[in-house]
Order: structure tokens, then sequence, then C-alpha cells
């Protein structure tokens, strides 16, 4: 694995926001897996695609202490019964784009669900579907809710549904969609505090369905 | 069930319905599982169900009218993922590991797909054929030529048919530049004097495998293989493929023969394993095939396949006296270049359609200094040809056209295996060092 190395350089700042009194802030690490993509690339042209940066990604800052909450969190999903792999896959710290590193789920819109034992202060989340193939995860939606069944003080805080294909009638998402790549996805937060996530897909352009390599939720 | 569990279920079913409306007959229960067999329907296996059968599965489900019945591969992570996938979209299917045992136990089989490694091709291909059963196999068509050959035997005694997925043949880009841009405008001039073509591929790390789905070694061993790395990474080794030459340089080498219209009459090379450690097959190869031209001129052809750089990815060139096609299975290529020195104007072939002009575009960037060493930069002009099915989706509507109305196969079997002889024969050019006079025999059936 390839370790994104930086140093931690601590700041003091009151701009973060969520957070009521000046606190420490520290780069977020994140480490990435090694990059491979394999077979014949699928053909991806979307109107809200986001261009590659051509460049590393720029690291972002997180309250001193911020760390992967997801790696403890009870994971459920909307599939019971995966195409492949298993729902542990998606929280083990695996992120390789090998074959037993992904959790595939079935077609159409699905979901994975995090319970995090009690309210957490979230900064960021890395998400890594599918790597080992250049290719678009349709509508990626983010929510959070105070029950785990998502009835109550229901937020949507990132969604590139921009033609609200997966129906859950949010609108326009106004997110960029992205092209899977192995620094995967970083959907910054800024310290929203939430017991329960999940986070929605609707299939890719390659094939129908859907995919989770590993998800880290950075959060204290 | 939940509202998101119901949404998905609602969206699966709308999925097939809308292929039972697109004319397979089928009602959505039948689509979701029943049994009975509608006569306009096409049952199938797939043997071979990994990565790349998945790849066809994929568009196989988008085709009304199909149904997978049964799936066999060797190794259980492969049938279980295979098998559930199409359980998604409601094909209930039996799991073989052996094909012989698949082929004998479903008798309610029309066609099989075969995605398996290369050196299976021929027994998989030739066991469904000698069953009734007609074949879709993936290219290339075989790691040896005379394995390829017996396959064309095997389909004319059959008189079952036998596509090789040499999926450019049938995609809608490809038949436009083929028979309107060529054929028909003679974009180029009289004559393709010229091509290039290329698939260069970033380096690529070793296929690894779950720990819990390895397979033990007696049963590697029961199979063909030595090892689980082995079978892994069986693209890298002579027994089981052909190498990256075949992997990825026979779909493009089979362009070349289809657009200038014949086997190439020589060929030499230079490659070598100049990267990866511990593999078989050529991580480098550069080859040079000559054609006879219709007005006994020779045309020539270089083509490439790197596996260490990405660089300009993969296309295919043609070149005449009037102009240059630039295209390729990506949208990244997409271009047609009138000469300078071209006295026909193109205006009429893009009032027909045939090519658009591309946006006027004035960044102030371009090159404002005039190289007089250099030609007169041609007329550039794009072909409007997009695809919107995955592009082995085309392929396999014809083969099951073919099989149900009788259109003629894209790439049957006899151009797969014209395909196999060009690329294999490139192969022993380069390792050999030698430059390969092309006989009859080599594309005798």
């Amino acid at each position: 694995m390839t370790v994104f190395k930086i140093a931690l350089v601590a700041a003091c700042a009151t701009a973060y926001s969520g957070v009521a009194q000046a606190e420490d802030l520290v780069d977020l690490k994140i480490d990435l897996p090694k990059p491979r993509f394999e077979g014949t690339p699928v053909p991806v042209k979307l109107p809200h695609l986001k261009k590659p940066l051509g460049h590393p990604r720029p690291l972002i800052k997180v309250p001193a202490g911020t760390h992967n909450i997801a790696l403890k969190a009870k994971v459920t999903s909307s599939d019971m019964e995966p195409v492949i792999g298993e729902i542990e896959l998606i929280n083990d710290g695996d992120k390789e784009a090998t074959d037993g590193s992904y959790v595939e789920l079935g077609p159409f819109v699905q979901w994975i669900q995090f319970d995090f034992g009690a309210p957490k202060s979230i900064s960021a989340i890395a998400v890594w579907h599918y790597h080992m193939q250049a290719r678009v995860y349709h509508d990626v939606i983010v929510q959070i809710a105070d029950d785990a069944a998502f009835k109550k003080n229901l937020k949507t805080v990132y969604n590139n549904d921009h033609d609200d294909s997966a129906e859950l009638n949010l609108g326009a998402g106004k997110d960029l969609a992205y092209v899977e790549v192995n620094e995967g996805e970083l959907i910054e937060l800024k310290g929203i505090k939430t017991q329960f996530l999940r986070m929605y897909s609707n299939g890719n352009t390659a094939n129908e369905m859907n995919h989770y390599t590993e998800v880290e939720i950075h959060g204290k | 069930m939940s509202d998101q569990l119901e949404k998905a279920e609602y969206n699966r079913r709308e999925f097939l319905a809308a292929s039972a409306a697109a004319g397979l007959g089928l009602s959505v229960a039948e689509a979701l599982g029943q049994e009975s067999k509608n006569k306009d329907e096409i049952n199938i296996a797939i043997i071979g169900a990994g990565t790349q059968g998945r790849v066809l599965m994929n568009s196989i489900l988008k085709i009304p009218g199909v149904r997978i019945k049964a799936v066999g591969d060797i190794w259980e992570y492969s049938q279980r993922y295979t098998s559930r996938y199409v359980k998604k979209f409601g094909h209930e299917n039996n799991v073989y590991a052996d094909y012989k045992e698949l082929l004998a136990k479903e008798k309610d089989l029309d066609a099989v797909v075969t995605a398996a490694p290369d050196w299976m091709h021929a027994p998989i291909s030739i066991a469904a054929l000698e069953a009734g059963l007609h074949v879709y196999c993936e290219k290339m068509m075989s790691n040896n030529a005379e394995a390829a050959r017996s396959m064309v035997k095997a389909r004319d005694k059959s008189g079952k048919l036998l596509q090789i997925g040499h999926q450019r043949r049938s995609n809608p880009r490809y038949l436009h530049v083929k028979h309107k841009l060529l054929g028909e405008a003679k974009l180029l001039g009289p004559q393709i004097n010229y091509a290039n073509a290329q698939w260069n591929r970033g380096i690529k790390t070793d296929n690894t495998w779950p720990s819990k789905y390895e397979m033990a070694q007696e049963e590697l061993e029961k199979w063909g293989y030595d090892s689980m790395h082995t079978f892994r990474n069986w693209r890298w080794f002579k027994k089981y493929g052909g190498g990256p030459i075949s992997d990825l340089g026979a779909h493009q080498i089979d362009v070349l023969n289809w657009f200038y219209g014949s086997t190439p009459k020589a060929v030499m090379g230079s490659g070598g394993i100049d990267f990866y450690e511990k593999v078989e097959h050529n991580d480098t190869n550069m080859l040079i095939y000559e054609y006879d031209l219709p007005n006994s001129k020779t045309g020539r052809a270089f083509y490439q396949v790197l596996t260490t750089t990405s660089s300009l990815g993969f296309l295919e060139r043609f070149m005449g006296t009037e102009g240059t096609l630039a295209f390729s299975e990506a949208p990244r290529w997409n271009e047609v270049y009138r000469e300078v020195s071209t006295e026909e104007e193109w205006t009429k072939w893009a009032e027909k359609g045939y090519i658009a002009k591309e946006g006027a575009k004035d960044t102030g960037d371009e090159e404002k200094v005039v190289d007089i060493r250099q030609s007169p930069a041609p007329e550039k002009w794009l072909i409007p040809v997009e695809n919107d099915k995955p592009i082995h989706m085309y392929h396999l509507e014809n083969f099951f056209a073919a099989i149900r109305d009788g259109v003629p196969l894209n790439c049957p079997a006899e151009i797969g295996f014209q395909t196999c002889a060009t690329v294999l024969k490139g192969t022993e050019a380069i390792n050999t060092g030698k430059r390969i006079e092309f006989t009859e025999d080599d594309f005798k059936i």
C-alpha cells in the first residue's frame, strides 16, 4: 500500500464549520491503495462529470484526533444477499483493487448504512467503490438521520444525482460525478454530527451493480 | 421490506418489464424465473464465467429474449459471482465446474457463450457445437493455430454458428468508417496506403485471489494449472494464452485485416520481455504487416502493444493520399483529416451526415509560427457516430439475431481464424527475429 505521507501540521483555527471553539486542525492523512486498471475501459459521457485534477488531491484540515470511525461502526445494507463479497469488506481497512476486497451489491438503487453507536462529529468520507476500472457510480448520495430507519431529522449532505434518477425526490443534486481512481473520492462534511449515515448509489457506467471496496469515515 | 428495498425491487422489475415489452414476448413473471420457454427465446450457458464472462453477461442481460440457464466455471469464486449476478436479474441458473457435465445435463440450451482462458476455447466450443449448440467464443480464438482451425472444421460439421468475439466488427462507428467513409465516400483516396495502431497499457500488477477461495493443488492440477498464481494470471503463460499481443492486439490486428480487405503477405517484428518478471509472453510487441493492394503496390501497417505505458491509449489510424482516419473503440479518437492537396471538398459528406465539422475554435493558443519544413496541416473533421450501448453488446446482438433471424454473423469462425493466424505469426516473427512470408496454407481451413 502506498502511504500518502504528510506531516501533521497543527494549526489553530476557528473557521471549521460546526466547531464552536478554537480547535487544533491537522492535515487529514489518507493511505492510498495501489492504482490498478484492467479490462476494456467503458466510455464515460456524463453531463456533470468532474474533471480529473491531474495531480494529487490537496490535503484538507480536520480537527486533531480525527480518525476512521467506520472501522468500528455497524454496517448494514439494502442488499442482504450481495452478489459477491460480504458487507464486512466495506470497513475492513482493505482498499486494494483486488478480487476479495470488495462487496458487490445488486442492481439499481442500493444503500449501505453506518451506525456509530453514538453521535459523532464527521469531517469527511473517503469512498472507494471499485477502482479496478475507470468508471463512474451513478447517484452517489449521503444522508444522515437521527434514527436507524432514516425517518427522523433526515438530511442530505452530499448528492451527485443530477437528474433525480435515484427517485429519492431530493431534486437535482449539485455535487459532481467522479471517475473511480485509487485516490477514492473525498467528501467533506465539515463536522456534521450524527449517529447514523447512509450512502446510496445507483449502478455505474460499466454495469448496473453497486460496489464498495472501502469506506473511511473520518470523525471523532 | 424497507422503502429502499421496495424501490430496488421495483426498479428491477421495471427493467425486466422493459425487456419484455421490447419484444421477447415474456411476461414479467416469466422473466423473473418461470421455466416455460417462448419460441423466440434463446437459452444460453456461459462457460468461463470470470471477469470477461460477466462483462458479456452484463450486455446479454440487456438483450431481450435471451435466458441464462447455466453457469460453468472451474473456480468457485467465479461460479458464485456470475451465478448470483444473473440471478439478480431473474435468471435462475444451474452451476457447474465441468463444462462437459454442463453440456450433458442442460438439455434446453440453444447456445453457449464462452469466455474461458484461450487454451480452452477449442475444446469447449467444439464440444458445444457437437452438442448441437451455437457458440459465441471470446477472442482470441485460440493460442494455437491448429486448435483454431479445428474449431472452424467443427463449426462446418455441425452446421451451427460460431461467432468470434472481435466486437469491433459490430461496432456502429467502425461499420460507419468501413462502409461509409472508406467504401462509399473513399475519403482516404483510392486505397489505404498505411496504417498504424496501438494499444498502450500502463503497468499492471498480478491478479490475486481471495484466500477463502483458493483452490486445492489437486483441484488446480485436475483442470491443468500448476498454481493459483498461474491460474489467475494465465494470460502471461504460453500454455494458456497468447500474451498481450493476443489479449489486446488481436482486436486491432483484426481491424487491419478487415479494413485492408485481406490477410497480410508478410510480417516482421521486434519485441521481448523487457519489464515483467516470471512471465512467458512478450510484454513489448512491435510489428509491421504488409498487405497486397489492388494496384499491385504494398500497404504497410505498424502495430504495437506496450504494457508499461498508457501513452495515447489505444486507437487505429489509416492513411491514404487524400486523408487520414484516427478512431478507436474509445470516444477519445474519432477524427478524419483531409489532405490540403485533395481536390474534392468534403462538405457534401458532411451534408449527408457522414462526417461533421469540428466547432470553430480559436483559443489564441495555436502555434503562430509557420514551420516551412512541414506540410500544410490537414483539415480536421469528426466522425459523428456515438455508441450508446456497452461495447460488446452490438456483437452479441448480431450473434443472437443470426440465431433467431438468420442474419449473417459479423465475425464468423473463418474470419476469427484468419485473425488468429495473423497474430500468432506476428509473435513468431518477434521471437525468431525473422521476416515471415505468409503462405496460403497459413489461412487454409
